[in-house]
């Protein structure tokens, strides 16, 4: 019994974190700060007993004569866990400024978000299609939520009602599919549908080939790949700026947390038709995405735009994957760790100058901001740096991994697009940057603000430079992962999947 | 300490540039930090080479350390007599160029020249592909944002330019890395990138050639021949003196130095395909860009067409592969550097002093400025190749070789070398004679650190054009080895 309890603690801490947030939300007397320390708290204190259990060979079901064989514990999700809990914390530190900036944010705010993290965290943990779609819910319901955050705001409005109408149409197809293997195989535990696919694949090719489709539809959808995008802008534009950075950062990871899951036992070991609809997907997803960021002028919007287009890179890997890659999976990962940190920052840095201001912000808003703002403009160079993939930053070492394992499968067109549409992404992102250092003082008017020492500016810091050690960051030095021990890290995690 | 030098060479001025910003330091202590850097690291250069041994064939003072063993990336620096001469020129350029900003009040400036040549000695030190992509994407960097920062003349739009035309050709050399040390994993069971196992691999011919392609792009974008070239013009007249230096007399060259070591290194094999392209952009290059100086209104285009024709120049000498030609590609690599240096820094000081660098704007500066103009004289005169000067042994050099390879070449290179003359000629006939006009009437003699910053390099001029047999010893043992090396894997006969 004891044996079960630890792993399954982190998850327990977050729903009891965000009940104890509902139950403080009644008295309306609490400052926000005190919801942001509880909910912060509960995040850390999850991640901190989380981390040790990293790294543990055998991978165990907790609570099979309650749960069957529906949560399991293994390192793939205690590292996907461990990403959710930091993220959100990191999302909330970050965001502390632009939240205490608003009258609208209260405790129910806090409670949505940790009941999100706790549907992420047992998406992680879903062995069993059933679970998986009731976390995948669980946390779209807490995300529709955040996204109308702001209820006077009729893009916040806006972006709920499409995001909630759309999204609840797309989780149907998961429904179907799940519905269809339970048909063919008489069961949704992930397990045993490979060990099913394994023995019988081929004589139910086209039923399972269809029934991947269907689940890989919803979850396209949720990543934003095109052609099922049309969402993604103006929810992006509309949500608050918190809901953003964490639907574009966490959400993400968790999307293919669950996305990894399904087509590595769906489609790894099997002829099914579908790896190449995934890399038409992926070809769609860049080259949409691409046009989408370049014709942004409000860099929210942009950021939207190179979320989709990311999202097309670990399709690219995803659909090596199937084509016998063996690096394409720890090569998500990675990318994922490095799209993490690199649009956190990126993120931050934006909410941290919007926390004033009272429209988007725009590219022209950022002339002479080098001089205004200098330490915050290095590291809004060093995130968008990142996210073109320049070398040096830890972006480069996640395209890098990726094309690799899209040249590893033998799709060196898909490889070369890639590349390509890196190329045109370094036209937005150097643009940013352009803006920010190539306009002199004398031109902006703006009056120059010192460092100020507060723990959004400080975790956005720290963030650069996590962007830049896992770049550069040398095996040599054992006990600290740099770029080196990252991947190591991912590839672990990778192996302990059945 | 020898076996640590060269990490040494690249990372002192990048260690001194972070700790000054680090601490904020004012501008008189950082120009000083950065001069106490660049001399540190030319000292540590003169005492590499010091101990260099020309006679021993391959890579010396190794540095060879694991990076990322997970995909076999290696921290891997060498030297040998293709990167000692770019690295003496980088060295010795550096001190030089500080002392050219040594009042430029705005910080940015300093740092970014720091960091520029951190990227730049790398660029020429690494011998992993994926170490080298790095330092040669990084150095971008600094260029970018001191044309779209302290430049003039459109300077944004021109460092978008420049920018986006360089990350084309790096990325197409990506694909060509990555797929390269995917090979390696596939034929040998682990990864590599480094570069001599790379030459090893049993690629078949047209895999290879696509191969070498993504590299070719690269390096003809970063040199520029003729086609790839329309960056140069933009980003030249736009780009602040000292990265104008860094640009014509370093960056081209390692586009010459990639296409040397990496492209015959690694593709000897197949660059045969190639030959007839390249031998064909550099000569219509060399006379394009030397009818376009010619046609110049403004000194640094003049002088960015006229780098353009001699780096096309070198290009040929490179593509011919005999002994003669590429003794003088390397030699017209140290030349020209020292002299289009020469030359930029006294266009910058006419730009500090008259406020342009139009030509029908100047005039009569040798009636108020006899030392300006012998310099001025001096520089152009290299550049365009007279004897006594290094370009002339240089040139010649490469001629010998272009007319053993084929007589029509030899009479085209050495065509040239007369349009050179011919721009150069008419140029100093306008720029320094006359009568002085409004603009040239008040004409500031040179100062004595202006000097001190331009006599060095005369002099290291005059010295390789009288004793060329003083430097020589340095390159060709190794040179003649490479091209044996080359010519064997190549299939051919000497």
């Amino acid at each position: 019994m004891t044996a079960y309890l630890s792993p399954f603690v982190p998850t327990t801490l977050v729903i009891i974190g965000a009940f104890v947030l509902l139950i403080m939300s009644t008295n309306k007397t609490i400052h926000l700060h005190s919801y942001l320390y509880v909910a912060v708290g509960f995040l850390l204190l999850a991640f901190a007993v989380e981390l040790p259990q990293f790294g543990h060979e055998n991978s165990l079901y907790v609570f099979p004569e309650i749960f069957g064989h529906s949560y399991l514990v293994d390192d793939f999700a205690t590292l996907f866990d461990l990403m959710f809990l930091g993220g959100g914390a990191l999302t909330l530190l970050i965001n502390a400024i632009y939240l205490s900036r608003r009258d609208y944010y209260n405790g129910e705010f806090f409670a949505l978000f940790l009941f999100a993290i706790f549907g992420m965290m047992t998406l992680a943990h879903a062995n069993d299609l059933i679970a998986a779609f009731i976390s995948l819910e669980l946390t779209s319901i807490g995300i529709y939520a955040l996204t109308g955050y702001h209820k006077n705001y009729r893009g916040s409005n806006e972006a709920m009602l499409k995001y909630l109408i759309l999204g609840s149409f797309a989780g149907v197809f998961f429904i179907l599919g799940s519905a269809i293997l339970y048909g063919i195989a008489g069961t949704t535990v992930l397990s045993e549908l490979t060990t099913f696919i394994q023995l019988h694949g081929t004589e139910h090719r086209l039923a399972l080939s269809a029934a991947g489709m269907f689940l890989m539809v919803t979850i396209l959808f949720k990543i934003g790949a095109v052609p099922f995008h049309s969402w993604l802008m103006d929810v992006y534009l509309g949500a608050p700026f918190p809901v953003t950075m964490f639907m574009a950062s966490t959400l993400k990871v968790a999307l293919f947390a669950v996305a990894l899951r399904v087509y590595l036992i769906l489609y790894a070991d099997s002829s099914l038709i579908g790896n190449r609809a995934i890399s038409v997907i992926a070809i769609l997803t860049l080259l949409g995405g691409s046009w989408l960021a370049l014709s942004q002028n409000i860099l929210k919007r942009m950021l939207a735009g190179s979320s989709i287009v990311h999202g097309g890179y670990m399709l690219i890997a995803l659909s090596s994957i199937g084509r016998g890659a063996d690096l394409a999976a720890p090569a998500i990962m990675f990318y994922l760790l490095s799209y993490f940190i690199s649009s956190v920052g990126a993120f931050g840095i934006l909410s941290y100058i919007a926390a004033d201001a009272t429209r988007p912000l725009t590219y022209d808003d950022f002339k002479g901001m080098a001089y205004r703002r200098p330490y915050l403009s290095a590291m809004m160079a060093i995130s968008m740096l990142s996210l073109s993939g320049f070398p040096s930053t830890i972006g480069f070492l996640g395209k890098f991994y990726i094309f690799t394992s899209a040249i590893e499968s033998g799709q060196f067109l898909l490889a070369g697009l890639g590349i390509f549409v890196a190329f045109v992404s370094v036209y937005y992102y150097f643009k940013l940057i352009a803006m920010m250092y190539f306009y002199p003082e004398e031109e902006t008017t703006g009056v120059r603000h010192p460092f100020e020492i507060h723990i959004s500016t400080l975790l956005i810091g720290l963030m650069a430079l996590v962007t830049i050690w896992g770049g550069i960051g040398t095996g040599l030095i054992t006990w600290f992962p740099g770029a080196d021990g990252i991947i190591t890290i991912a590839q672990q995690a990778i192996d302990s999947l059945p | 300490m020898m076996d640590t030098i060269v990490t040494y060479l690249v990372f002192i001025p990048m260690v001194f540039a972070a700790l000054m910003g680090l601490f904020q330091v004012r501008q008189t202590l950082l120009r000083a930090g950065a001069m106490v850097s660049a001399l540190l690291v030319l000292g540590l250069t003169l005492l590499l080479a010091w101990h260099f041994d020309p006679n021993v064939e391959g890579m010396q003072f190794v540095r060879h350390l694991p990076w990322i063993r997970h995909y076999g990336i290696t921290y891997y620096l060498g030297v040998d007599a293709l990167s000692l001469v770019l690295l003496l020129v980088i060295a010795l350029l550096m001190p030089i160029l500080h002392l050219y900003m040594w009042n430029y009040e705005t910080k940015g400036y300093w740092y970014n020249m720091l960091l520029l040549q951190t990227g730049v000695t790398g660029a020429v030190l690494a011998l992993d592909l994926v170490l080298f992509y790095l330092f040669w994407e990084t150095m971008l960097l600094p260029i970018f944002i001191m044309i779209g920062r302290y430049g003039h003349d459109m300077n944004r739009a021109h460092a978008m330019k420049i920018l986006i035309f360089t990350i084309l050709g790096s990325l197409a050399m990506l694909f060509s890395i990555l797929y390269l040390g995917y090979a390696h994993y596939a034929y040998q069971g682990a990864w590599s990138f480094a570069y001599r196992d790379m030459a090893a691999l049993p690629l078949d011919p047209g895999t290879a050639g696509w191969l070498a392609a993504g590299f070719l792009l690269a390096f003809a974008i970063k040199i520029p021949l003729l086609g790839f070239h329309t960056w140069m013009a933009p980003a030249y007249s736009s780009a602040p003196t000292p990265a104008l230096v860094i640009l014509s007399a370093i960056m081209a060259k390692l586009g010459i130095y990639g296409l040397w070591r990496f492209g015959y290194g690694i593709f000897g094999k197949v660059l045969h395909l190639y030959e007839p392209l390249l031998l064909t952009l550099a000569l219509v290059g060399m006379i394009y860009y030397a009818i376009h100086a010619i046609t110049q209104n403004d000194l640094r285009r003049m002088f960015a067409f006229s780098s353009g024709s001699h780096l096309s120049l070198i290009a040929l000498g490179v593509v011919l592969a005999n002994l003669y030609a590429w003794s003088g590609s390397l030699y017209l690599i140290a030349t020209h550097a020292l002299a289009s240096a020469g030359i930029f820094l006294m266009i910058g000081l006419i730009h500090q002093r008259t406020g342009s660098v139009r030509i029908d704007r100047l005039g009569g500066i040798a009636s108020v400025a006899p030392r300006f103009a012998f310099f001025f004289m001096f520089f152009a005169l290299s550049i365009a190749g007279v004897p006594g000067t290094g370009g002339f042994v240089a040139e010649l050099l490469i001629i010998i070789g272009a007319f053993s390879h084929a007589p029509w070449i030899g009479a085209a290179a050495a065509t040239t070398m007369l349009a050179a003359v011919l721009f150069v000629f008419w140029m100093l006939q306008r720029v320094l004679f006359g009568p002085p006009r409004p603009a040239t009437e008040a004409f500031r003699d040179l100062s004595g650190p202006e000097m001190l910053m331009l006599t060095p390099l005369a002099v290291l001029l005059v010295l390789s054009g009288l004793m060329p047999s003083l430097f020589t010893p340095l390159f060709e043992p190794q040179i003649q080895a490479e091209l044996i090396r080359f010519i064997h894997t190549a299939g051919g006969a000497l």
